[in-house]
Parts: structure tokens; C-alpha cells; sequence
């Protein structure tokens, strides 16, 4: 490459430095925050246990609403986690040229909302010391776990994914974990040296681990379409008015995918401003990401008004009484969802000026979160609340036992992600060496451009 | 002169240029080009410096292990079936949908794995190869790109230290050690 590279221009070692800012000694303000936060989970475990002790009588959940907030956590988390692993693999596939700076907390965010949603329906299991029923192994009971079950589909997906979303982002990792292992003393060394397996930048083993992490990241997207649409199947397998749909299964991936990528933003924001990354993480890069949220919110207003077309065709008294509970007993969820999801992102996310604009895309993606936890409860609750027999009519409030479970899942997602980032870097910094060392500047004509080489060298006297 | 054990001579170089003209150089020696590589904290382009001619055949063992996956899952949702059966109607019944999903899953599941282990083993990360040195030179995370080849000891160790020293390598020395 004879141009000058960007990468060449910088010391690499304060660009290390840069980068693994998270990584620095924990400060009082840190012990103080992670504190907090923990602090917060075991308030959320302590009302676990005692709900476990009490029985499930002290959350909100009766006949007919028998999913209440632990399922809505559940999809939620799980929804939120779709988009972080999906994004990096569909950007590493397609070798974008923006991706180096979100990749790894995009990684993160999925591994680690997954483990928190994850919890949920375990928790809404009423006997949760029997988990392991749901596990297949030959027993004296002769118990089998019934396959036809959604819930048992959901613990074969959301395992593989799991399993699948943490290799991914080990994987990713591995060499920042050779860099780190180099630099580091003490019992980070020893971690780094066992985690980094001995990848030292061989060229043998550039080419390999790139075509390892590709096969990664083309194994892993049909994972997640299959996860979330595993989740939907939750509800459309069942006869409930409103969830029996065919429908639901892409509703479900474009809504989890939605959130996702204001997930993916929210993390973005605040990783930019505790670690200093503004010169990483540009206005530019958070405009893409306005412009991915920008078509998913095309995306899932097409799926819900779509989901509504065949009730509203078919006009089935059961489902229609559910819509008109939309318009009365649940009204303020129903507004405030279709205020948060589309009303008020679709015209903002227009604007160039709001795209580039790193506390408005913060607002922006909070908004669309609560929009997203909120259509959620619009699927759980009054379709349940509504069934088939208006003589079993009812209504649902959460109790404090599940507000706790609310909060705690909140705080249990940010602690966790906390650890993460003091122990490992939160920005894939050999992807970042990567695009700096083949980005180059060029000159067309008055204009002075910056111009990314992709591809593998060609033989000499082949065409290229 | 041939004596002894294979060794590798390293030397480090401050950009690409430099480095591809070393490698050019020690390929005239001639040293055969595998036996010439590059240790570097980006990856660089196949032909930048090196060539790598290895063939990659693992994704292809990846396949293998996806439709094993895939086997076991159908195994586990309709051949259980046949041992704790599940009187639905008065019968015992196998139920197709569910069992593709844990087909697809379990695919992939092993799919997955089968990727961490192939991957780990293609590229030679530590699992399998215990016990030996590998050459290494921790500036490389600094920006400088360390040319390895791998020569026998004599006359074709000093003519690679004398064709990476010509092209401007710095700490140009002999380790002994794997590649």
C-alpha cells in the first residue's frame, strides 16, 4: 500500500491506551455505581425468594391474566437482545466500513440482555426448584419433556443462542485479548493469557480467524431469526384471541430488531461518554445507526398494522373485543405505544440534525424502548385479559413484587455490563487497527476523501 | 551446510514496504514461501507480504457437525418418542413441527461449537499445541510488523539475517521455536 494508511499516523500505543479506557483500575465512583447497582439486584433477588416462599399469589397474576410482568421481561430482554449479535454479524459479513466502534458493545449487550431475560421464565414457573424439568434426560419418574411445547422450543433457541452469542463474542475478541495479555501485569495477564489461547497475529492465523468469525456470524443470524420467532410462538400457538396469528413470527423478529438497534444506541451513548470515545464513536456513526432505526421503525408500524388487517377483516367477536379494548380499558398503553413507536421517532429520525445529534439519539432510543417494553404489555395482557368468555373477564396490575422484578432486571442488565467493561475491552480494537490501517485519503477533483480498501491481494499478473 | 534443528529468523519492520521487500528477499534465497510469514496486530491483505497457499477445509467439517446437530435433535423429539411415548387421543403420536425446530436448533447448536473447535484447531491456538515455543515479538502492538522465516542453521540462517538486515529490519536475530 503506498499511500500513507490512517493507522500509521497514530501511536499505537496511546491509541490502546485510548480504547481500553474501560479497563483502568476501578475508581470509589465505581465501586460506589457497581454498589448500587448490586445493591438493587438483591433487593429484586430478596422479593424472588419470597415470592418462591409465598407462592405466586403475591404478584398481580390471576384467572384469566396468568402472564404478567415476568413473560413481558422476558420478551422484552429477549427482543433487545436480537439486534446487538445481528447487527455485528450482518456489518462483519458485509465488511462495513463503520462497523469497528460498535461491534463489541452491540456483542455484549445481546450475550448479556440474554442472560437477564433468560431468568424470567424460569422465575414465572411457580416451582422454580424444578427447572430441570424441562431438561430431556431419562428419569425413574418416566418423565419426558413434552417437545410440543413452545416453552420447551424457547429453552432449546434461546440455549443455542446463548451459547451461540457468547462464543461470538469471545471469538470477536480474541485478538484484543492477545493485545491486552501483552500490555497487562498480574492476574489480568493470567486471564488474558488463558483467554487469548496463544493467538499471537500470524498471518496463517489472520486468514483463518477470519474465516472462522465469518462462519460465525453467518451460523449465528438465522439463530436469532429463529429465537425471537421461537418467542412469538409462545403466543400464537395458543387459541387467545389477537396472538393466534401467522403473522406474529416476523412481527415479533422486526419488533425485537427494533429495539434492539436503540439498545444497541442507548449502550453506544453511554459507553462513548464514560470512556471518552468521542473520537471513535462520531456523530457519523450514530447517524447510520438513525438510519437503521429510521427503516425499522418503517418496518414494525407495516407488522403492526398488519397484524390488526385479518382481525379487522375477519371480524371474529373474540378478537374484536380485544381491539376495542385498545380503544378503552387499555387506551393509555395503546397510545403511549403508538406514541413512542412511531409517532414520535418515525418524524425525528428524519432529520439528518437529530440523527447526528448524540443526546437526541439517546432520547430517541429510551423512547422507543419504553414504546417497545409497552407494546409488549399490549400483547401479554389484554388479550388474556379478554379471552373467548367475557364471563372470565378481568384485569391485571403488576404488584410490587414484579415492579422489583422491573427494576431489578434493569439493574442486573447494567451491573453485569459494568463488570464486562472493566474486564475486557468494550471497543473491538483490532477492528478499529483494521479499518485505520486500510483507510487511506484521496483526492478526486477538489474534494479531499477518505477511501476504505477491502478484499484479499490478487496474484501477480492476474486480473483484479 | 545443513546442522540441526530448524530455527526462526525474525526481524521487525517499521511499514509494509519494508517488509515485503525482506519477504521478497528471503524468497530468493530461495526459501519456500510457508516457510515465511508474518507476525503483525492487523491483519494484512494475502500477498501484502505473504502468501498463504493453505487450503481452509474446516467450514466444510462445520457442515458435518451442523447436519450431526441436526440428526441428534430429530433423534431426541421423535425417537424418544418411541421410548416414553405420549398418549394424545389414545395413541402415541410424533409431531413433525416440533421436531424440525429442534432439528434447526440442535443444527446449529453443533454448528456453533463445532466452529469455536475447527476454528481453535485451523488456526493453531494453544488447545493444540501445548508445550511448544512459538516465536513472538510483543511490538508488533506498537505498529511494527515482524517478518519470521523459518531456516535451517548455517549459511541459510545468516543469508535471511543478512537479507532482513539489507531491507531494514531492526532486532533482526535466530530463536528457536515454531512458527
Amino acid at each position: 500500500m503506498k499511500s500513507e494508511n490512517h493507522l500509521s499516523r497514530l501511536d499505537e500505543s496511546k491509541l490502546y491506551e485510548e480504547l481500553s479506557r474501560s479497563n483502568l483500575p476501578a475508581t470509589k465512583q465505581w465501586y460506589a455505581g457497581t454498589g448500587a447497582l448490586l445493591l438493587v439486584v438483591l433487593a429484586a433477588v430478596a422479593t424472588f425468594v419470597y415470592m418462591m416462599f409465598v407462592g405466586l399469589g403475591v404478584t398481580g397474576l390471576n384467572r384469566p391474566v396468568m402472564w404478567g410482568v415476568m413473560i413481558i421481561l422476558f420478551v422484552f430482554w429477549v427482543g433487545l437482545s436480537h439486534s446487538g449479535t445481528l447487527i455485528s454479524a450482518i456489518l462483519r459479513i458485509t465488511r462495513a466500513t463503520w462497523r469497528a466502534p460498535v461491534l463489541r458493545g452491540a456483542e455484549a449487550m445481546t450475550a448479556l440482555a440474554l442472560m437477564v431475560g433468560g431468568l424470567y421464565p424460569l422465575m414465572h414457573l411457580g416451582r422454580n426448584w424444578r427447572f430441570y424439568y424441562i431438561l430431556p434426560y431419562p428419569n425413574e419418574r418416566q418423565l419426558w419433556p413434552n417437545f410440543r411445547s413452545p416453552l420447551l422450543w424457547d429453552a432449546v433457541a434461546i440455549t443455542t443462542y446463548l451459547t451461540g452469542s457468547l462464543l461470538f463474542l469471545y471469538f470477536g475478541m480474541i485478538p484484543d485479548l492477545a493485545i491486552a495479555r501483552d500490555r497487562a501485569a498480574g492476574w489480568r495477564k493470567k486471564l488474558y493469557t488463558f483467554l487469548a489461547a496463544g493467538f499471537r497475529g500470524t498471518h496463517e492465523e489472520w486468514r483463518r480467524y477470519h474465516v472462522a468469525s465469518t462462519l460465525f456470524a453467518v451460523i449465528i443470524i438465522p439463530v436469532a431469526v429463529s429465537v425471537h420467532s421461537i418467542v412469538s410462538w409462545d403466543f400464537a400457538m395458543a387459541m387467545v384471541p389477537m396472538w393466534h396469528s401467522t403473522i406474529f413470527a416476523p412481527y415479533f423478529v422486526a419488533g425485537a430488531i427494533y429495539s434492539g438497534i436503540a439498545g444497541v444506541i442507548a449502550v453506544m451513548v453511554i459507553l462513548r461518554k464514560a470512556f471518552r470515545l468521542e473520537k471513535v464513536l462520531t456523530p457519523d456513526h450514530f447517524d447510520n445507526l438513525g438510519k437503521l432505526l429510521l427503516t425499522f421503525t418503517l418496518v414494525w408500524g407495516y407488522f403492526y398494522f398488519s397484524d390488526y388487517l385479518t382481525a379487522w377483516y375477519s371480524r371474529f367477536p373474540e378478537d374484536w373485543e380485544v381491539i376495542r379494548s385498545y380503544s378503552g380499558h387499555y387506551l393509555p398503553i395503546f397510545s403511549l405505544l403508538v406514541a413512542c413507536n412511531f409517532l414520535i421517532p418515525f418524524p425525528l429520525l428524519c432529520l439528518k440534525r437529530v440523527r447526528q445529534s448524540i443526546p437526541a439519539m439517546f432520547a430517541v432510543s429510551l423512547i422507543v424502548n419504553v414504546g417497545m417494553f409497552t407494546e409488549r404489555v399490549q400483547i401479554v395482557v389484554p388479550s388474556l385479559a379478554r379471552r373467548n368468555d367475557p364471563s372470565i373477564w378481568g384485569t391485571y396490575f403488576p404488584t410490587w413484587v414484579e415492579i422489583s422484578f422491573i427494576v431489578g432486571s434493569i439493574a442486573m442488565f447494567a451491573l453485569i455490563y459494568v463488570i464486562f467493561s472493566k474486564l475486557f475491552p468494550v471497543v473491538a480494537i483490532s477492528d478499529v487497527k483494521e479499518q485505520l490501517f486500510h483507510t487511506t485519503d484521496r483526492t478526486i477533483g477538489g474534494a479531499n476523501l477518505s477511501t476504505v480498501v477491502s478484499g484479499e491481494g490478487k496474484e501477480e499478473g492476474r486480473k483484479t | 551446510m545443513r546442522t540441526g534443528e530448524p530455527r526462526v529468523v525474525i526481524g521487525l519492520f517499521d511499514g509494509v514496504e519494508k517488509a515485503a521487500e525482506a519477504a521478497h528477499a528471503l524468497r530468493s534465497l530461495p526459501l519456500p514461501e510457508e516457510n515465511v510469514t508474518t507476525i503483525s496486530s492487523v491483519p494484512l491483505p494475502d500477498g501484502a507480504v505473504t502468501r498463504d497457499r493453505r487450503p481452509i477445509r474446516f467450514p466444510w467439517i462445520v457442515v458435518v457437525f451442523w447436519l450431526a446437530g441436526a440428526l441428534g435433535g430429530l433423534a431426541l423429539t421423535l425417537v424418544t418418542y418411541q421410548v416414553y411415548p405420549m398418549i394424545t387421543a389414545g395413541k402415541p403420536i410424533n409431531t413433525v413441527p416440533p421436531a424440525i425446530i429442534v432439528s434447526f436448533e440442535g443444527g446449529m447448536f453443533a454448528a456453533l461449537l463445532a466452529t469455536l473447535v475447527l476454528g481453535f484447531r485451523s488456526i493453531g491456538l494453544r488447545p493444540f499445541r501445548r508445550g511448544k515455543k512459538m516465536i513472538f515479538d510483543p511490538r508488533i502492538h506498537e505498529g511494527k510488523i515482524a517478518l519470521c522465516a523459518r531456516v535451517d542453521p548455517g549459511d541459510q540462517e545468516r543469508l535471511a539475517i543478512e537479507a532482513m538486515r539489507a531491507a531494514g529490519g531492526d532486532a533482526v536475530r535466530a530463536e528457536e521455536g515454531e512458527l
